[in-house]
């Protein structure tokens, strides 16, 4: 199944909106009936944020709650507040949210557990895993070189990475491109706007 | 009569040629990027942000404002072209405009979209000029407990409302506000969630929590799904005349979705999706009737490609996107995630909106919203020749799109301090992105908990520390109760909504997710 856009609730609506995209007999125009076929082929995708989660994938998201309100119950506890504080403390909002995200993660897993038997379900199934590594990849060869290759490389490289992630493969127009975007951002940044970026080993080369 | 001199006076400095140039670049930046699928204003502002240091905060707000009405504009040329709204304000233009466009009349729609866009954000910048100082020295009399009262407010709006699913949306809101209190209290000067790192104390920038969320969050996302992103193909179009009928069927649906804008703009959490929505539905009734009246079928184009069904939406989502500067200039109170950048820019340059704002930058504010006239005519005449024009960005490789958005992405953070732990600090903030999106989590709450959160928290141990620790004070005045009532109506509306929704479901045998069909 797919999963729609990010901008939600589209295919959702399309579907809501389909019967009335088939007219009355008699008057359907060629136009609409492309467009009703469309909108009934894409009441197949949910709207994600309301799709329920399904798979092992499905305690993600309480994991995650339960793991920042416990870091921040946690915070709250330990904070060391100065003598003289007022109260509330420091610690009291970091509680209060903590202790909320908790309940919210009950509420999860809840929710979970009842599983409503109606709507699509989104068990993750579309996420491709290696495109994602690649560009994370990119990222943190990125963020570990710039100091030290400078912006005109690190920035070149990251740009190839994301663009080979989205499936180019004409590698050496992509370099040429990749480098001529980093370059001009660097140039443009320098001379307009006056921020300097690292320039790495090539400026002490030139 | 003193704020059209004020007016005035704003006009006379944002026509200078320098600011002229700002409002130009914001409009084409904003309607660039408002065109690409999945890239709101919200995420062309966050970019621009740490880019803005170096100008004065008049040119840096001018092109944020142009920013902000070219990214309306922009997502009403998709919503018509390729049945793709670039953000979630154009979706109700996509029903009629689309189909206008099958049936060969996408110039027409994108003419009317773009004067009733026009049309509208006069209009609403007018109301923002006059309504803006009475907001001011309503909350003159606010103290800290009612300001806290707005905040809460603001989260159970946005939360609630803006979302899908009420638990998700405050799931999203609380991550942010946890987001919120990392780095050195301001009350009491005690280190939180540092971890030992000199970084963390000065807390996690707010332009590294929406770059990482909105944009480098995006990109993960639209590579997560490989094949089953959307394709982007452009369908052809002529120039956007309307012929004397167009005018005809327009200028209602025009004037009345100006008027539903600028009511629900300024509520906070309405945001821009429901009054587009509403106006959708006033049109495709009105039409019915009309219908009816006259006895012919014909009459009543909705379903097949209805003018009305994109004038009215597209002059709503454009006052409204006016109307939501009425709080946050008067207020301080962001309410959508555009206007929490916006406000993250104002404190960027030491300015807090609110009642202060008005009395000490007065000169800066009319000059903004002298600006936000001035971009509505740039985009008046920027996108009514050149609107077929836009849609061409979509042929621009995919690969190369994305991997630009990375760049400027890191590129927008590292700009900000010149450090690499801050990138660190987007990565892991990206991650989150690609979590929350995954899962179908909404990102504006969190973003609006990171910017309103240290507010709240602040207000609230102010409020309390005047009172010496008596919580009485909260409720202490008739402004805090009333926000509070709301609320709690806030809160129930959805939540009514979803249980006559799934009653419905349950009734019908395909149950088909319409979220939304309650309002329209």
């Amino acid at each position: 199944m797919t999963v729609n856009g990010t901008e939600k609730g589209v295919p959702a609506q399309a579907g809501a909106a389909a019967p009335e995209a088939v007219p009355e007999a008699g008057t359907a125009t060629e136009a609409a009936e492309p467009a009703a076929a469309r909108a009934a082929a894409e009441a197949a995708a949910p709207d994600p944020e309301t799709a329920r989660w399904s798979g092992p994938a499905r305690w993600a998201v309480p994991a995650l709650a339960t793991a920042v309100g416990l870091l921040m119950v946690w915070g709250a506890l330990t904070v060391q507040a100065p003598p003289n504080a007022t109260r509330p403390g420091p610690g009291f909002f970091p509680g209060v949210i903590g202790g909320l995200l908790l309940v919210s993660a009950v509420c999860l897993v809840v929710t979970n557990l009842r599983g409503r038997a109606t709507g699509a379900a989104n068990a993750l199934e579309w996420f491709e895993a290696r495109p994602v590594l690649i560009v994370l990849a990119g990222l943190v060869a990125h963020i570990a070189l710039l100091e030290f290759l400078g912006w005109l490389a690190a920035g070149a490289l990251l740009f190839w990475a994301v663009a080979f992630a989205f499936g180019a493969r004409a590698y050496l127009r992509d370099a040429v491109v990749a480098l001529s975007v980093s370059a001009a951002v660097q140039v443009g940044f320098s001379l307009g706007l006056g921020l300097s970026l690292p320039g790495g080993i090539l400026e002490l080369v030139l | 009569m003193e704020t059209l001199v004020d007016l005035g006076g704003g006009l006379l400095a944002a026509l200078t040629p320098g600011n002229l140039m700002w409002a130009f670049l914001g409009v084409v930046l904003g309607t660039a990027v408002g065109v690409l699928p999945g890239l709101g204003s919200a995420m062309a502002v966050a970019l621009l942000l740490p880019v803005t240091f170096r100008l004065d905060p008049t040119s840096a707000f001018i092109l944020f404002a142009g920013v902000y009405y070219g990214g309306m504009f922009g997502g009403a040329t998709t919503s018509i072209l390729l049945n793709t709204p670039g953000q979630a304000s154009s979706i109700a233009t996509t029903y009629e405009g689309h189909k206008m466009a099958l049936a060969g009349r996408a110039a027409q729609a994108l003419g009317t979209a773009v004067i009733g866009s026009f049309l509208a954000s006069v209009v609403g910048t007018l109301i923002v000029a006059f309504f803006s100082p009475v907001m001011v020295s309503f909350a003159l009399n606010f103290g800290p407990g009612e300001y806290f009262a707005l905040t809460v407010f603001s989260f159970v709006a946005v939360a609630a409302v803006v979302s899908g699913s009420v638990l998700r949306g405050l799931t999203s809101l609380l991550i942010g506000l946890a987001i919120g209190v990392v780095g050195i209290d301001g009350q009491s000067g005690a280190p939180r969630f540092d971890f030992g790192s000199a970084v963390m104390l000065d807390g996690i920038d707010v332009v590294i929590v929406t770059v990482g969320l909105l944009a480098l969050g995006e990109v993960l996302y639209v590579v997560a799904r490989g094949r089953s992103a959307p394709d982007f193909a452009a369908i052809r179009t002529g120039r956007p005349w309307l012929s004397r009928r167009d005018w005809k069927r327009s200028w209602g649906p025009w004037l009345r979705g100006t008027a539903l804008g600028s009511t629900f703009g300024p509520i906070p959490g309405s945001g821009a999706e429901i009054p587009t929505f509403v106006s959708l539905g006033v049109e495709r009734r009105l039409a019915r009737r009309r219908a009816e009246r006259r006895g012919d079928p014909q009459e009543d184009e909705f379903g097949r490609g209805a003018i009305e069904g994109v004038a009215g939406p597209e002059a709503a989502n454009n006052s409204s996107a006016a109307g939501t500067l009425v709080p946050l200039l008067g207020l301080g109170l962001p309410t959508s995630a555009t206007a929490a950048i916006m406000l993250a820019a104002f404190q960027q340059y030491g300015l807090q909106p609110g009642p202060v704002l008005f009395e000490r930058n007065a000169e800066l504010v009319w000059t903004l919203l002298a600006s936000l006239l001035v971009g509505s005519v740039l985009l008046l005449v920027i996108n009514l020749p050149f609107a077929p024009l836009w849609a061409k960005l979509l042929k621009l490789p995919k690969p190369y799109l994305y991997a630009g958005i990375t760049l400027f992405s890191v590129l927008a953070v590292y700009a900000i301090n010149a450090s690499v732990a801050h990138l660190v600090i987007l990565l892991a903030v990206a991650l989150l992105g690609l979590v929350m999106r995954s899962f179908g989590i909404p990102v504006a709450p969190a973003l609006i908990g990171v910017v309103l959160g240290p507010i709240a928290e602040t207000e609230f141990r102010r409020a309390l520390a005047a009172s010496s620790g008596d919580p009485s004070v909260l409720v202490g005045s008739g402004i805090s109760i009333g926000l509070y009532a709301l609320v709690v109506v806030a809160a129930l509306v959805p939540i009514i909504a979803g249980v006559r929704r799934r009653r419905a479901a349950a009734k019908a045998v395909p149950a088909r997710g319409g979220e939304r069909e309650t309002v329209s």
